[in-house]
């Protein structure tokens, strides 16, 4: 994809993410039915599911690019790869802020060890080591391959974590859209729900491709600096094994 | 596949030979050991809780932050004297050297591990079930998963600026499963339940190590080339 097409991708979808999420937000505030039991509080779920879709999504992306990255070696696929987690470490967060903040009035508690909850708290970490073997690395191509494989160790892992967690008990909801005979809302609710969840996969993957563009532009002016300097763009200087 | 193994066991004896001359990493890490049983005694009142009742998972906690101590170094030695692009020049693949490591790091572990359960049983009055051998089975399993990853970890962490400073960063977050079903079959090993009741927990620990060691065996080349 030549980068102007990813910028006025990543601006199309953009704005009609933004659009919708105004849109899904006048639904949760003014539109939609209030849930019978939980009251008010229960909004929150308009936000926090599509969040959480969308932060295993990235993951999703970022396992895929990274496993395609020590393939082909391609910086350009790890350029996505990193655009990806920065996407789902944002939207991590969300879950992570807008869950404990529904779970005080819902349970009573701001944490209880409840599977998602733990596995979103887990998530939310493997994505941050990911970022921190990527930035304490001198060398580029290095920090980009640990990186990498960080990603799909994590990624491995997650069904087993995933596994221990529901082992350990839960109170979490059970799933109220993702079911195999169908969601089990309103109808009402239904609507918002897929409003948010499209505004925000919107949101997201403008997001990944603004930020993959600016990978890219980062890494050309790094290269013409090099040559600028008179340096071939060595892609491995001093490179040492562990 | 005997030569291969024959590749796999030279690694693992070379580190080991080194290991049994020096017995630096054995040492620190048994000392450790008994040192964290110590003050764990005096960090419990026993007027509340007897410390028996909480060793199971404390032994898991104990081998995990000793691995940390004892995985770390895995290539440190091999940075002096260029010893690393030694091992890589030679005839050997990746995945043999990787799981040269991971066998010597276990055996190393599994020393400490026996430590640490004796320790346990000799301070906190911990039972040692009749048949040890399902708990045997279960400590064997954890440690060779915990080290399959924490090797190949140590392998990145080497590679980067913070050094050991990032292993547990980067390891914890994956060894939930690991200490969620280690600790619960000791547990429950450790109160004398029947081992059939642990069959299930083990067999995640199995699958655990082998999605472990093969994900290492496959990744290590990418982290070591150059």
């Amino acid at each position: 994809m030549s980068l102007r097409a990813v910028r006025w991708g990543g601006i199309g979808l953009g704005v009609l993410g933004v659009g919708l999420t105004i849109l899904f937000h006048w639904q949760v505030f003014f539109w939609v039915p209030t849930e019978a039991s939980m009251g008010i509080v229960q909004r929150i779920f308009y936000i926090h599911l599509p969040a959480a879709w969308v932060a295993f999504f990235a993951f999703g992306i970022v396992a895929i690019c990274s496993a395609v990255y020590l393939w082909l070696g391609e910086e350009k696929v790890d350029h996505a790869a990193r655009a990806a987690a920065e996407g789902g470490m944002i939207f991590t967060t969300i879950v992570l802020t807008s869950g404990p903040l529904w779970a005080r009035l819902a349970w009573g508690t701001w944490w209880t060890w409840e599977p998602r909850l733990t596995l979103t708290l887990l998530l939310w970490f493997i994505y941050l080591g990911y970022f921190l073997v990527r930035s304490s690395t001198e060398n580029r191509e290095r920090g980009r391959k640990f990186a990498a494989v960080v990603g799909i160790v994590g990624a491995l892992n997650i069904p087993l974590i995933h596994m221990s967690v529901l082992w350990f008990r839960s109170l979490h909801p059970q799933p109220v859209v993702a079911r195999t005979d169908g969601p089990q809302l309103h109808p009402d609710m239904a609507t918002t729900v897929f409003t948010a969840l499209g505004a925000w996969t919107l949101v997201f993957l403008s997001l990944f491709l603004l930020r993959y563009g600016v990978a890219r532009l980062e890494a050309q002016a790094e290269r013409r600096e090099a040559e600028g300097r008179g340096m071939a763009p060595s892609p491995q200087p001093g490179m040492t094994a562990p | 596949m005997t030569a291969y193994l024959r590749l796999v066991l030279l690694i693992a004896g070379k580190d080991l030979r080194v290991e049994f001359r020096t017995r630096e990493r054995v040492a620190a890490m048994g000392a450790f050991v008994v040192l964290t049983a110590i003050l764990f005694n005096y960090a419990v009142d026993r007027t509340v809780i007897h410390p028996r009742e909480l060793a199971a998972g404390l032994i898991w906690i104990v081998i995990v932050l000793a691995g940390l101590l004892g995985l770390g170094r895995t290539f440190e030695l091999e940075k002096e004297d260029g010893a690393l692009q030694g091992l890589l020049v030679a005839p050997v693949p990746r995945d043999a050297l990787y799981l040269g490591k991971v066998l010597s790091n276990s055996v190393i572990l599994l020393a400490v591990v026996g430590l640490t359960v004796g320790v346990f049983a000799f301070f906190f009055q911990v039972t040692i079930p009749g048949n040890p051998l399902p708990l045997a089975g279960v400590l064997l399993t954890g440690t060779v998963g915990f080290v399959a990853l924490g090797t190949l970890f140590s392998g990145i962490t080497a590679g980067t600026r913070m050094g050991e400073t990032l292993l547990p960063l980067l390891l914890f977050p994956l060894l939930v499963p690991l200490i969620t079903f280690g600790a619960a079959s000791t547990a429950h090993l450790l109160a004398g339940f029947p081992p059939g009741e642990s069959a299930y927990t083990l067999r995640i620990l199995i699958a655990f190590t082998l999605v472990a060691l093969t994900a290492g065996a496959g990744l290590f080349r990418f982290i070591v080339e150059d």
